[in-house]
């Protein structure tokens, strides 16, 4: 083999092989180590006391809830205005669960052992449909199972009927206002505007690395999703969904496949932030919610799995930090961020860096070696002219 | 046996007839052309044999099964693949991604989950980007390429899947005239092992690589056979140096 040759062949395996990398790069896994570090090592050295822990929780389930919309946004180009729908229900299941719990423990001032919102609504004694949520592993089974199971009949006939882009963002704004209006609605139920409070929630060290645990799981769900091929036949169906379906795949089953994950990943969230937070309320299930969730993503940086984990943190972190002083415009300003975002910025904070990271990689000396060899290979290829007879039969 | 058969091809669209009553096939490892005047339904009849519309009337076979009414990816595991008149495929897909995810292979969900590309697999997508002179830019997105890399990746795209019958709609337009050479050469090494159905007007080209040619006309066969006894056929003549000059 020529040196040329060589060379080329060298650079070919380890261009095919850069094009896939490793599950867990170095350096992924040194970042998420360092920020592993910091979130559960802060309360231990800050004490259980700090409104910094809260929070902390808070945005881990935030970043669930952004990664579910980017695995269906970023990657696959599904806009859903309604994931919270999915949050949501996971939530009241686990909020209803253990307020049932919690009364049972302490008696209203009437003495009865159900919760007061029911009482205060006038029912007489705990729904029955209600009482397998006394269990809490069921309610929690609940919470990941019922909303996936909807996400699905959703899928099915939405995306089956092949109706996607702006018609399925739009039904899945019209679903989560059709879930807030339903809670409000049958307040005797669920609690109806002031939600579900006063029960014993999981506030605590153990918990948040409980929380801690579940988001390393869901990130590397979402890692080995999106880095084998299937997260590739996702990217194309973003990309051009009748080319993937002229391409033989089953665009429907796909899309159905990635809202379903998408779904459980924001029923867990839910679930957990119910658990943690000790306040749901139908805020949390409705389209502000979502519309928050899909502007974390975007100002993240879609297509990216750290993007939606720094878009929560970043927005919500200066919500914190600067809603004391700007409480009249907070809302104001995190719309325009994600009208900034979307005209300049479309691959979001990590998108950008990604971008700028490769272009700067591009111009090593290498590189620029690597790609004049290929270049002159191809230029080596010998072409016959058209009009040259196939072997054995006459020239056209 | 042939290996597409259309019988009595029929659509009405909107009280138009765009196919009328179309009896066509093609043989295995043939090289056919498709030629007609815009609005004759080349791209029409292409759309129907891949599934992308319903025929109102009439039925299409290929390698034996009837697949009318077939949707588009059953149509294509089936072994039939569509290159588009404007070239389709991934746009912030790398050149070498676009080819992976074309590969032959079952498309089912959960069959790629936790998997990459074999070696074997990487060898193939290296060959075919040899083959459509883009090794040089294999990690490049797609959307980077030049219009004629473009519609090369695409026919790279639809070798990658293996297809028995390849049907390329116009698949040099656009092009430079050393591009629509180029283009030929490569459209004929591609033949030696697929049937290929080429819908062409360049009328240069054509008379460099086609053997057996089909005109249509409304709806209809109009002509077909042979280029040479195809072009001095009167109707045909009529049709495009007459009253319907196209170029």
């Amino acid at each position: 083999m020529s040196a040329a040759a060589e060379r080329l062949s060298r650079s070919r395996r380890s261009r095919a092989t850069l094009q896939r990398g490793r599950l867990v790069p170095l350096w992924m896994l040194l970042l998420g180590a360092a920020v592993v570090a910091v979130i559960g090592g802060f309360p231990v050295v800050a004490g259980t006391d700090s409104y910094i822990l809260l929070l902390l929780g808070k945005f881990l389930c935030y970043a669930i809830f952004a990664l579910s919309i980017d695995l269906i946004w970023g990657f696959t180009g599904i806009l859903s205005l309604g994931q919270a729908v999915y949050f949501g229900i996971g939530a009241y299941f686990v909020a209803l669960s253990l307020k049932i719990n919690y009364a049972l423990d302490h008696p209203t001032r009437y003495g009865n052992k159900f919760p007061d919102f029911m009482e205060w609504n006038g029912l007489k004694a705990l729904p029955h449909f209600m009482e397998p949520l006394v269990s809490t592993p069921f309610a929690v089974a609940c919470a990941l199972i019922v909303p996936t199971a909807l996400a699905f009949i959703f899928g099915v006939i939405t995306f089956k009927r092949h109706i996607y882009g702006v018609y399925c963002a739009v039904i899945t704004l019209a679903e989560s206002l059709i879930l807030q209006e339903f809670i409000i609605e049958y307040q005797a139920y669920t609690g109806g505007f002031n939600g579900i409070t006063d029960y014993s929630n999981y506030l605590g060290i153990p918990f948040l690395w409980f929380m801690l645990a579940v988001t390393i799981a869901f990130f590397l769900i979402a890692r080995v999703l999106t880095h084998s091929r299937i997260g590739t036949v996702l990217k194309s169906i973003r990309d051009n969904d009748l080319r993937a379906q002229f391409m033989g795949y089953n665009v429907a089953n796909y899309r159905i496949f990635v809202f379903c994950v998408s779904a459980f990943m924001s029923a867990a969230a839910g679930a957990m932030y119910a658990a943690w937070v000790g306040i749901i309320s139908y805020l949390d299930t409705g389209p502000v919610f979502s519309v928050e969730g899909v502007i974390w993503t975007a100002v993240g940086g879609r297509a990216t799995l750290i993007g939606p984990f720094l878009g929560a943190f970043l927005v919500k972190g200066l919500e914190f930090l600067l809603s004391g002083v700007l409480a009249a415009f907070w809302q104001l300003l995190v719309g325009l961020l994600f009208i900034f975002v979307v005209l300049v910025m479309p691959d979001g904070i990590v998108g950008s860096i990604a971008h700028w990271l490769r272009r700067h990689r591009k111009g090593t000396l290498t590189q620029l070696r690597e790609e004049q060899d290929l270049l002159a290979h191809d230029r080596e290829h010998d072409w016959q002219p058209a009009g040259v007879p196939r072997s054995g039969e006459e020239s056209v | 046996m042939a290996l597409l058969e259309v019988k009595g091809l029929t659509t009405r669209v909107s009280g138009y007839t765009i196919l009328d009553n179309l009896d066509f096939s093609v043989e295995e490892n043939e090289l056919r052309v498709l030629l007609g005047p815009n609005g004759a339904g080349k791209t029409t009849l292409i759309a129907m044999i891949t599934g992308q519309f319903r025929p109102t009337a009439g039925k299409i076979h290929f390698a034996g099964q009837d697949i009318t009414g077939w949707s588009p990816d059953a149509i294509f595991l089936a072994g039939i693949s569509r290159k588009f008149q404007v070239p389709n495929m991934y746009e912030t897909l790398s050149v070498y991604d676009n080819v992976m995810v074309s590969l032959q292979s079952d498309r089912k969900v959960f069959k790629y989950m936790f998997k990459g590309v074999t070696a074997a697999e990487d060898e193939r997508i290296w060959e075919i980007l040899d083959f459509v002179e883009l090794a040089g830019k294999a990690s490049d997105p797609a959307d980077t390429l030049a219009h004629g890399e473009r519609q090369w990746l695409e026919m790279g795209m639809l070798i990658a899947s293996n297809p028995k019958l390849l049907l390329l709609d116009e698949p040099t337009t656009g092009m430079t005239p050393d591009g629509k050479q180029r283009t030929a050469a490569l459209i004929q090494k591609i033949a030696r092992n697929h049937t290929v159905l080429l819908v062409e007007h360049d009328m240069h080209l054509v008379r460099q690589i086609a053997r057996k040619v089909t005109v249509l006309h409304q709806g209809q066969v109009l002509a077909e056979g042979a280029l040479d006894e195809v072009v001095s056929n009167k109707t045909v003549r009529e049709v495009y140096l007459g009253k319907g000059k196209r170029h």
